[in-house]
């Protein structure tokens, strides 16, 4: 009896190493049939004129019209193995998910290639961009996005230099309070647009910070995505509350970097100098 | 080491913690992540940022102190007069498992909830807490009934059907959870993730008397438990109603506790290391373990939370994160200084 359960454990080790040993799907092939969990990088494939390689979306954030009726096939932190097999998907493009590491390790195994994009910053949208650009084989276009963004993202800078900087704070959070930070584009995009961010001193991008620490800097000027921006208004010493700019802005249209950098900017720009807004 | 309870050693203990919760809120107030000083409060009047001062002190470290020092006194308090009614060191507020009917009431608010307009005029901010201690006080009900067993509160039936409800909350949450949308997503891990909350002052008092009730109803009942300490049998025999005891118990500890969990989430350690800190330093006599309990639990709390704010300002911290990691290590210490001997035997 022992010694059966002993060959038995010594095949299974066997069997356990053979699969081990596969080689993983081959990388840096093209993309043909997509399924995107990261709606930045989604937005990217749509500019980029790929919509049609996209065949699955994830279930969390807002995916562009042209294939936002796309099979749901998971998220980013559960993707559907299942879903994705049946769809015959080649690759999966996603922000990076510590809670699905072994998930994505299987399906690597399973021949589908599960590649993460970091698209939190300017850098990182540019990067991201230029590689999806060579994936997809639409290098030109990718250029050309590349340099529109930078045309745009110049031209508002040039437009804030010399002005006087007035202090910003980006509410992402209301109860508990959570801020823009640096390291977010958030930060980034505060200073093209001619401000400086009160929490210069957050140690992470989305950070809980302290309401005492916003009275005493005393911003100008409150950018409120959290849906709440009414609760600013126990504060009337703030010189944003006293003049009327806490601005409550729609969460969509400023917290997911991608194709629409200069479109943040803008509109962070006619928040923050509104003397230079465009109507 | 059991020393007699004189008047004069209950008063001498009680003032001496109370004089310490003092120093804990004059510090809690004095300190924060701004430059904003107590002596602000008499400085300058007429300087510029005066104004921005006196409104950091008052409008935002006061109440949070405030209510640091109320919601660990509940808690301190609820888990003393557990660990007495279910003579068992591992009780805590949360071992009756109200505390899952207030983490359900608090997802159910922030996730399905869209409040009717007859209901609007309820500031935003409490809308959460209201329908936390709602949920608890169903939780309660619900325990209550099903831990009643031929008009018997029995302390086995009380231990598992809280450790059930608690399981059965934590699973409906994860199921809440699994469908809620990444905003929703992160509400609930705010909410369920343990911190003393901005508050405006002005709720402060109403809180201090729905604390302060059931409070000090328990300290009422010090005799009784002390005779409860001897077990059941030997408490009938003392002429203790230990039905009515017990039963009492439960339901002013669970108000405490739904009380503290609306307002705070679950903060950890409070109510289980601080009674049984004081009962290393105090001995078990409840006449004098329950005042302190509440008073040394405030202490604490203030001193946690007003460490999670100023640690890593203006970063803030997780109050939950600070009791467990200051409060474990130095219980751990004082227990083996002690012999291993817990003021239980």
């Amino acid at each position: 009896m022992r010694s059966h359960l002993r060959l038995a454990f010594c095949a299974l080790c066997c069997a356990a190493l053979a699969c081990s040993q596969t080689p993983p799907a081959e990388a840096n092939r093209a993309y043909q049939r997509l399924a995107i969990f990261a709606p930045s990088a989604a937005e990217m494939v749509v500019a980029l004129g790929a919509a049609d390689r996209v065949v699955g979306i994830g279930g969390f954030g807002t995916f562009p019209g042209e294939i936002e009726k796309r099979r749901v096939v998971g998220s980013f932190d559960q993707p559907d193995i299942e879903a994705l097999l049946e769809l015959n998907v080649d690759h999966v493009l996603t922000t990076s998910s510590v809670n699905a590491a072994a998930a994505y390790e299987r399906l690597g195994r399973l021949g589908i290639i599960v590649e993460s994009f970091d698209t939190s910053t300017f850098d990182g949208v540019r990067t991201t961009l230029r590689a999806l650009g060579e994936r997809l084989e639409r290098e030109a276009i990718a250029e050309q996005l590349l340099e529109e963004m930078s045309d745009g993202l110049e031209r508002i800078q040039a437009q804030t230099a010399g002005l006087p900087i007035p202090k910003v704070l980006i509410a992402v959070g209301t109860d508990p309070l959570y801020v823009a930070g640096p390291g977010s584009h958030l930060d980034e995009l505060i200073r093209l647009a001619g401000g400086s961010n009160v929490a210069f001193d957050a140690t992470s991008p989305y950070q809980r910070y302290s309401i005492e620490a916003v009275l005493e800097r005393q911003p100008d000027i409150i950018i409120d995505t959290s849906g709440q921006a009414s609760s600013w208004e126990q504060w009337p010493l703030l010189p944003a509350v006293k003049s009327g700019r806490v601005h409550p802005v729609d969460a969509d249209l400023l917290v997911v970097p991608g194709m629409r950098l200069v479109e943040m900017a803008a509109l962070t720009r006619d928040l923050i100098h509104p003397e230079l807004a465009t109507r | 080491m059991r020393v007699r309870l004189n008047s004069r050693r209950l008063l001498g203990w009680c003032l001496a913690l109370a004089a310490l919760l003092l120093v804990t809120l004059v510090i809690g107030v004095g300190v924060g992540s701004g430059s904003a000083t107590l002596l602000d409060l008499w400085g300058d009047q007429t300087s510029g940022d005066h104004e921005t001062k006196r409104q950091i002190l008052m409008q935002v470290r006061l109440p949070r102190t405030l209510l640091a020092a109320l919601l660990g006194g509940a808690l301190s308090l609820a888990g003393a007069a557990f660990q007495a009614l279910l003579r068992n060191p591992l009780a805590d507020p949360y071992v009756l498992g109200v505390s899952g009917g207030a983490s359900i009431g608090g997802v159910v608010a922030l996730t399905l909830v869209q409040l009717p307009l007859g209901l609007r005029f309820i500031p935003a901010p409490l809308v959460v807490p209201i329908f936390a201690f709602l949920g608890a006080l169903a939780a309660l009900f619900l325990i209550e009934r099903v831990a009643t067993v031929n008009g018997r509160l029995t302390v086995y039936t009380v231990l598992l059907t809280g450790a059930i409800f608690n399981a059965f909350s934590a699973a409906l949450i994860y199921f809440i959870q699994s469908l809620a949308s990444l905003e929703e997503l992160h509400a609930i891990v705010f909410h369920l993730m343990g911190r003393v909350r901005e508050i405006e002052l002005s709720w402060i008092g109403l809180l201090a008397i729905a604390i302060a009730v059931p409070s000090l109803w328990l300290f009422a009942s010090a005799r009784d438990f002390n005779a409860l300490s001897t077990g059941e049998e030997g408490a009938t025999q003392l002429g203790v109603d230990t039905e009515r005891l017990k039963r009492r118990t439960f339901i002013l500890g669970a108000l405490l506790t739904g009380i503290a969990v609306s307002m705070a989430g679950l903060i950890g350690f409070v109510g289980l290391v601080v009674p049984h800190l004081l009962r290393l330093l105090i001995g078990p006599d409840h006449r004098l373990l329950l005042p302190a309990s509440f008073l040394g639990g405030a202490s604490f709390l203030v001193i946690a939370d007003t460490l999670a704010r100023t640690l890593t300002a203006p970063n803030e911290l997780p109050v939950g994160v600070i009791t467990a990691l200051v409060g474990g290590p130095f219980f751990l210490v004082l227990l083996r200084r002690r012999g291993g001997q817990n003021g239980f035997s």
